[in-house]
């Protein structure tokens, strides 16, 4: 097997040392660190904090009105929802439809067009990247407007090859997929581009090397490009199981509200309804912790998973 | 980590594979791979052309299902542009979204390094609570950050759209992962010479991840130009908005100005396409250079 | 630690300053006499229509007509407008002057602050600008026997149709149907003549708010709440929802996206749609050239007298200082005058809440003449009804389980009853003791 050596090409410039600090540790990567710390902290965690503090009172923070302690009833409010089990069983049906759109398909676009030659490698990609440029909530609409029963070019082209029109956005089985879609056409530039930078990433040399020693393209694939690009692919199932639902929080709110019959509601969009939407800030607090509680025990298992399961080239 | 290549003993001519698997499927293989794109980028592409086509169209040919508008004509873009200050949205927006790409690279860079370079015993830690960050929804952070922007006379100016938004987590996370695949015989190397850390980052590590760089760059510029919630409650006179509030001005209770709306949107597209077009290069240009610098 | 201290001081300074706010409220300064600047938000002003350029009008007006007096417009879209506000009163920004819609009217009154007329304008001052207001229109923003809200823009639902379609279908457009069976036999016969929708209400959008259901509701004699408990499961109730339910059966009521039912209405494929008369002016457009539009009056249940509500916004005052009290009242007096309706009806479509200078010519007496489709919306005036607002501090969640449980009711495949009771009894758990 060829040998792979690896050689910066120019010396990297020697400067003395700056010496550790006599803090016993050492310092340097706390100063790297702190850009994000602090933000996070003062701009994500405090306020966080904050909420967990309130959630469990009932005020709706104008400085005139009284705090109201209530203990976990604003937690209970939520789970009893009637439409709460609904809202967790669309949010699975949402990340399990996204898959395709957010990480299969892009793959193998990515894949597919790495040995495109010519310009038409670029320019496929840069089309598939289109969506990613107009507005969410433009999209949502745009798209509500074509799949319209009644003016909308989609059942336009329907009723063209012989099919009866579809309402795609006010049929209770439709409504869903069809918002999936909508969420995934405009991801799929996005998850196609981080695939496209980690396949440009990949050392070429190992692809000479397994060129020169026989190995097909499906080989070159299977062995070097998808382990190497493990972990951006394990990126993009996390970022799907964590934010599918949000993702989708945009459109449902501009086209469905929920609807129709509650098909197309999902968790993040209850909490919002009935949490982030209402004038009293112990619901919305409330909602807001559920929210972050639930995805972070699900964060935390797909990191784990990550951990073991990415592999780096190093 | 070194990757083993078990090669079927089937027998290959000295050929380039790639030569002969087009030679053994021929051109059917390629045909399917490019039926496949078409297809995609015609399905990527319609409704973006549907908004451009239907921004040149008249109002009562509006709802029309004509593929081309039967007189273009400009009005809806005069229009945006006499009822609301679209261009000085749009450099608002561009200048936020630079800004907040810049910066969000940048400590995005200088933490991933950190946690890469490092192994402290709070590293993973820190990791962890860089990433679930992420996961705390807007609307509990909205009103306590505005009213420390306000506190911190940040209201109703560009910084104040800029500053919370200093670090993002998904850069951190991205530019984690690309710099774990980094040598680190080269690192250690570097190091036994002598080489401070900052000099290793900007001149090692950095040109080999232009990449990565690149597209979280295009990818936050994104985000940031997307953002409207915050700009929202932070702008309160629309010479500092930005465009994503002046989109919405097309959409009003009494029914959206669709003409209107379609030729705002078009005019809000425009500068993430030049960025990405000018960043794409980039991934493509360290796709041809082989080997490290 | 340090913002919880910092809401805490700004809890007992809140307090503090509302103690000292409930004695200032009864002098609101008699006049201006240094220049005072005062926020006006507006949601008006937050969309790129006629509606900015009439309210930018109108501010200039003023302005020109008050030196001493400084409007600072605040666009803000009208879904946020109230979470703008409470982050500025948190934040320290007082507001000023405020154009919210009415559902909100409670939480306006008891949580957000804002000054009952009653307490800050001398009783005679008050009486003299309220003459030749509609009593009903100035129903409309009060809460608890006091005046909170002035009604600014407002409107009322009424049907619009289309006569072609009416023709197509064998109908007689000059005769538009008057009572909900009328409705059902028109609707039905669209339906089955032309193949497009017959009729549908902007009742069940997400933006959308409750104000043609409750039309509906009270027409039929129901209403959503008695006090704090809720009736919108009654009898009454559950027959009104019961034939907007029939006519879904029996293929009259189109099953369109509820979100953009006025879309379907301005591209001719729908054939009577009832809504706020504020989007008269951008369908009027729409039709020009391609369909004769026509408008009539709120439907009704035989012979009961509709019960129009409202729709759109009234203008509060918040401020709490003297001088910015005087500002903020007389900005408000100016935008409901005479000229202010007048603008606001010619340049926006809303309806006045003076009736005299409907045919007055030094007002709207020209516009009237020449826009015969608001007609039917003045006629409707005289049956205005109260929006009904909800309280407490659950209220939207509780108005959004009986949108949604009507929606459900209409277009869903049980028993229309049962729906509404479980929701009423869920919605119940929300409201107030």
């Amino acid at each position: 097997m060829s040998q792979i050596t690896f050689q910066p090409s120019a010396p990297v410039r020697s400067m003395p040392a700056l010496g550790r600090l006599r803090l016993g540790f050492d310092i340097a990567p706390w100063l790297y660190l702190s850009p994000v710390l602090i933000t996070l902290f003062v701009w994500t965690y405090l306020p966080l904090a904050e909420a967990f503090q309130l959630s469990f009172y009932q005020w709706n923070m104008l400085p005139t009105s009284p705090q109201r302690y209530v203990g976990f009833d604003n937690y209970m409010r939520l789970f009893k929802l009637p439409e709460m089990r609904r809202a967790l069983w669309n949010t699975l049906i949402y990340i399990i439809g996204l898959f395709p759109l957010s990480v299969f398909i892009p793959l193998a676009v990515a894949i597919l067009t790495q040995d495109l030659t010519g310009p038409l490698r670029n320019l496929y990609r840069a089309l598939i990247f289109i969506p990613m440029i107009i507005a969410p909530v433009v999209a949502g609409v745009v798209w509500r407007w074509l799949l319209n029963q009644d003016h909308g070019l989609v059942n336009k082209g329907l009723e063209a090859i012989g099919l009866s029109p579809i309402g795609f956005l006010q049929d209770a089985d439709w409504a869903l997929p069809t918002l999936i879609w909508i969420t995934g056409w405009k991801l799929i530039g996005f998850s196609t581009l981080l695939i496209a930078a980690a396949n440009a990433s990949i050392n070429p040399a190992y692809i000479e090397a397994a060129k020169i020693d026989g190995a097909t393209r499906w080989r070159i694939i299977r062995d070097i490009r998808l382990p190497l690009l493990s972990p951006v692919i394990l990126m993009l199932s996390m970022m799907t199981i964590l934010l599918g639902a949000q993702w989708s929080f945009t459109y449902i709110n501009v086209l469905t509200g929920g609807g129709p019959l509650k098909s197309t509601t999902n968790i993040f969009f209850l909490l919002y309804e009935y949490g982030f939407s209402s004038m009293t800030v112990g619901w919305s607090a409330a909602a807001g912790m559920i929210t972050f509680a639930g995805f972070t025990v699900i964060a935390l298992i797909c990191l784990k998973i990550m951990r073991k399961r990415a592999i780096y080239d190093n | 980590m070194t990757i083993d290549l078990h090669i079927a003993d089937t027998a290959v001519a000295p050929v380039s594979a790639v030569t002969s698997f087009t030679r053994r499927r021929g051109w059917l293989g390629r045909a399917m791979v490019h039926a496949l794109m078409i297809f995609l980028a015609f399905v990527a592409i319609f409704p973006v052309y549907w908004m451009l086509v239907s921004s040149f169209k008249a109002e009562n040919e509006i709802f029309s299902t004509d593929l081309w508008p039967q007189s273009p004509s400009l009005e809806n873009y005069s229009f945006v542009l006499k009822s609301i200050p679209m261009l000085r949205m749009i450099v608002n927006s561009t200048v936020v979204s630079l800004a907040t790409a810049a910066l969000q690279v940048l400590t995005g860079l200088l933490a991933a390094y950190a946690l890469v370079r490092w192994k402290f015993r709070l590293s993973n830690f820190i990791y962890g609570a860089i990433t679930l960050s992420w996961l705390v929804p807007f609307q509990v952070t909205m009103i306590p950050n505005y009213v420390l922007a306000s506190k911190m006379g940040l209201l109703n100016t560009l910084p104040g759209l800029i500053i919370p938004h200093v670090a993002a987590a998904f850069a951190v996370m991205m530019l984690f992962h690309a710099m774990k695949s980094f040598p680190q015989e080269v690192l250690e190397s570097a190091r036994l010479d002598g080489a401070k850390h900052w000099a290793i980052l900007w001149e090692i590590v950095v040109p080999n991840l232009k990449a990565s760089l690149a597209s979280i760059a295009i990818l936050a510029f994104i985000s940031a130009w997307n953002d409207y919630f915050w700009p929202l409650l932070l702008s309160r006179s629309m010479e500092q908005s930005v465009v994503q509030i002046g989109l919405q001005m097309f959409m009003t209770q009494e029914g959206n100005l669709w003409g209107p709306l379609m030729a705002a949107s078009t005019m809000a597209s425009l500068p993430i396409l030049l960025i990405y077009l000018v960043m794409q290069r980039q991934i493509v240009q360290s796709f041809m250079q082989s080997g490290l610098r | 630690m340090l913002r919880r201290y910092a809401l805490k001081v700004m809890l007992a300074a809140g307090v503090s300053l509302s103690v000292f706010s409930g004695a200032a409220l009864a002098q609101m300064a008699a006049k201006i006499d240094k220049p005072v600047t005062i926020s006006f938000y507006n949601y008006n002003l937050a969309t790129a229509s006629a509606g900015a350029d009439a309210t930018r009008e109108l501010i200039a007006e003023f302005e020109a007509a008050n030196p001493n007096i400084k409007v600072q417009g605040m666009p803000v879209p009208s879904n946020e407008i109230l979470t703008r506000m409470q982050a500025d009163i948190v934040a320290g920004q007082q507001p000023d002057l405020a154009q919210l819609t009415f559902r909100d009217l409670i939480y306006i009154a008891k949580d957000l602050g804002a000054n009952a007329l009653e307490d800050m304008v001398p009783a005679e001052e008050l009486k003299a600008n309220f003459e030749g207001m509609i009593p009903a229109g100035l129903q409309l923003g009060v809460v608890d026997d006091k005046t909170y809200g002035l009604a600014y823009t407002f409107s009322t639902p009424i049907l619009y149709y289309n006569a072609d379609l009416f023709k197509k279908a064998g109908l007689n457009p000059d005769t538009p149907p008057k009572t909900w069976a009328e409705v059902k036999t028109a609707a039905d016969a669209i339906a089955a003549k032309t193949g497009k929708g017959g009729f549908f209400p902007g009742a069940y959008g997400p933006t959308d708010g409750t104000f043609v259901y409750q039309a509906i509701l009270m027409s039929n004699g129901g209403n959503v709440r008695d006090g704090n408990t809720l009736t919108f499961a009654n009898k009454d109730g559950v027959a009104a929802v019961k034939m907007l339910r029939d006519m879904v059966d029996s293929g009259g009521h189109a099953r369109i996206d509820v979100a953009s039912p006025t879309d379907s209405m301005a591209s001719g494929n729908l054939g009577m749609f009832l809504y706020t008369s504020a989007v008269q002016n951008s369908l009027s457009k729409a039709a020009k050239g391609k369909f004769d539009l026509r408008v009539a009056q709120l439907p009704s249940f035989g012979d009961k007298p509709t019960k129009p509500t409202n729709s759109g916004s009234a203008l509060y005052v918040f401020s709490k200082d003297p001088q910015k009290q005087r500002a903020s009242y007389e900005l408000m007096k100016f935008l409901t005058s005479k000229r202010g309706y007048t603008i606001i009806t010619s340049k926006i479509g809303y309806l006045p809440l003076r009736l005299d200078i409907v045919d007055d010519p030094a007002y709207l007496g020209e516009w009237t003449k020449n826009n015969p489709l608001i007609r039917p919306n003045l006629e409707q005036l005289s049956r205005l009804t109260a929006n009904v607002a909800f309280p407490g501090p659950n209220y939207r969640q509780a108005e959004n389980i009986m949108k949604d449980s009507v929606t459900e009711a209409v277009f869903g495949k049980g028993d229309p009853e049962k729906v509404l009771v479980e929701a009423q009894a869920n919605a119940q758990a929300l409201m107030p003791e």
